[in-house]
């Protein structure tokens, strides 16, 4: 498959399904907005409220952008959802059984469907880091912070992007109904690893950074085994209607 | 003459698992030992029952599904380890395969920019440029099997397996289909697979009888219609003591012939004697009694127990 293909199964994903779209935004705006609130606070605390005003000293303007991190990545998991959706009508339809008859391995195909979702996940995280970026800098908060949970969102929505798309397209292949009921399932598994990412912020806010950073790169490396033993552990057959 | 595509002791068998734990029960033998050959220009039909392995072996045969024994070659070259014989070849299952979303020129567009091809020339020659701006899910299932038809043929192939290409239409579009599907893959191997005896022997020049995953008759299916065969006359008068027939069941005189030639002449015979024809008609087929031995008598369940495949 050449490179473009990727494109037309990311177009194809979305006409199919555009629910998981428009609550991917959603989620994108409210990262945006929980984000912002840390320049606010830190505002508020200027006119004479502390800014570690919890009954545990905890820094919000520190913390809340960290939080962002871990919802602006579900909202990218959100945007590459349809691309599994369509992995299973595809699968129902015979259009994988196509292209195996056409010389291509399980390997192949796995990749174009990933490079599908990494693109949609890709157009939401630059969206929402971008806009992000832009609110914080109108509101006020620290300049350093920002790019940290930039790189942040980039670092971990797209290894965690691509483990729950791999790990979805197995099952997804090795179940018998013919049905797309891995969805669900698909999203838990998402939330499930970047879950630390939610709550080291708030519970250990000094090494929050190097935390998920380390999550980051621990994602990445399963996602890389994963997609190496796939094509290996899934049969061809399972990829027939 | 060298076959160009040969298959040798292929075999799959399938587990039937069950209980908690999914253990294997017993093996279903979806193809076993199955060898044959086929030469440039032949048209092979492979007949048989639902669920008897036609479809198994047509995967077996791309490596669509992984063979537990047996090699393919394609023009001398190993299929299970060559991707450029592979190319060589074009696949029509009976999924029609084409993305529902998509219009006709841009799922031929799709499939083009995987495996190369000229979208309006496909379009051009199956006729198709009224649906080409059509949504796939708006066509008839007719409409649907000319597009799985065109982007097999969007590029030229020495060897063209269809695996039931007419299951699920109505006969007028068979008819129509399976015409299509010859007139384009002309002088190229076709291996067409198909549940109706008829419609193999429409369009094969040799016949596989695949039974329980194996082979029950090939050959080619003119060495068949050689046999004896009865040909029924109906007249209104008796010509038994004309032509050495006998009257039988159905009203019927009964005529034993091994040729086509046969039965004209014994036709002609009854003409010049005045007899008045009224019907005239094969009644039984040699390809029609191979079937029926094969699959008259129900067959016990093709299973094994654990561990004996």
């Amino acid at each position: 498959m050449s490179n473009g293909q990727g494109v037309v199964i990311a177009k194809r994903s979305i006409s199919l399904s555009k629910t998981f779209l428009i609550i991917g935004i959603f989620l994108a705006l409210l990262s945006v907005l929980i984000s912002s609130l840390s320049g606010l606070i830190r505002y508020v605390g200027t006119a004479g409220i502390p800014i570690n005003a919890t009954s545990r000293g905890l820094d919000l303007g520190t913390a809340l952008p960290l939080v962002s991190v871990a919802i602006q990545v579900f909202a990218a998991i959100l945007f590459a959802t349809p691309v599994l959706l369509l992995y299973v009508y595809d699968k129902n339809n015979g259009v994988l059984e196509y292209f195996l008859s056409l010389g291509m391995d399980q390997g192949d195909i796995y990749r174009q469907y990933l490079k599908a979702s990494l693109i949609l996940a890709s157009g939401v995280v630059v969206l929402e880091v971008a806009v992000n970026f832009v609110a914080g800098l109108v509101v006020g908060t620290d300049v350093l912070r920002l790019l940290e949970v930039s790189s942040l969102v980039f670092a971990l929505a797209l290894p965690v992007v691509s483990f729950s798309t791999l790990i979805m397209m197995s099952f997804s292949s090795l179940q018998k109904q013919r049905v797309g009921a891995n969805q669900p399932l698909g999203m838990a598994i998402g939330i499930f690893m970047v879950m630390p990412a939610y709550i080291v912020p708030l519970a250990l806010p000094s090494l929050a950074i190097v935390i998920d950073f380390l999550l980051a790169a621990v994602i990445a490396v399963l996602s890389l085994l994963t997609y190496f033993s796939s094509s290996r552990l899934i049969s061809r057959e399972k990829l027939l209607p | 003459m060298r076959p160009l595509l040969e298959a040798r002791g292929l075999r799959k068998h399938f587990p039937l698992r069950g209980g908690v734990l999914q253990r294997t029960q017993a093996w279903v033998r979806a193809v076993d030992d199955v060898s044959f050959e086929v030469a440039p220009g032949e048209t092979l039909g492979i007949v048989g029952e639902s669920g008897c392995g036609k479809s198994t072996l047509a995967r077996l045969l791309l490596r669509l599904i992984e063979a537990d024994a047996g090699v393919v070659r394609f023009d001398g070259e190993d299929l299970t380890r060559s991707k450029e014989s592979r190319k060589r070849i074009n696949y029509l299952s009976h999924y029609n395969a084409l993305p529902e979303e998509m219009t006709v020129r841009s799922a031929l567009e799709f499939y083009a920019r995987i495996e190369g091809g000229d979208v309006d020339a496909v379009i051009s020659l199956l006729s198709i440029e009224n649906l080409k701006d059509k949504k796939i899910s708006d066509l008839s299932q007719g409409q649907k099997k000319r597009i799985s038809i065109a982007k097999v043929f969007l590029n030229e192939r020495d060897l063209y397996l269809l695996d039931e290409p007419t299951s699920n239409l109505d006969p007028e579009v068979s008819k129509e289909v399976r015409d299509i599907l010859l007139r384009l893959s002309k002088d190229r191997i076709v291996l067409y697979s198909s549940h109706n005896l008829y419609e193999a022997n429409d369009v094969g020049t040799h016949l596989i009888l695949v039974r329980d995953g194996t082979i029950g008759y090939f050959g080619k299916i003119s060495d068949l219609e050689s046999k004896e065969y009865r040909v029924g006359i109906k007249t209104t008068t008796d010509i038994s003591k004309m032509i050495d027939a006998k009257l039988g069941d159905g009203g019927y005189y009964v005529l034993n012939v091994t040729t086509p030639q046969e039965a004209g002449l014994a036709l002609k015979k009854l003409v010049e004697n005045g007899v008045l024809v009224t019907e005239m008609r094969q009644l039984d087929n040699p390809l029609q009694e191979l079937f029926e031995d094969n699959f008259s008598r129900r067959h016990p369940a093709k299973t094994e127990p654990r561990g004996e495949s």
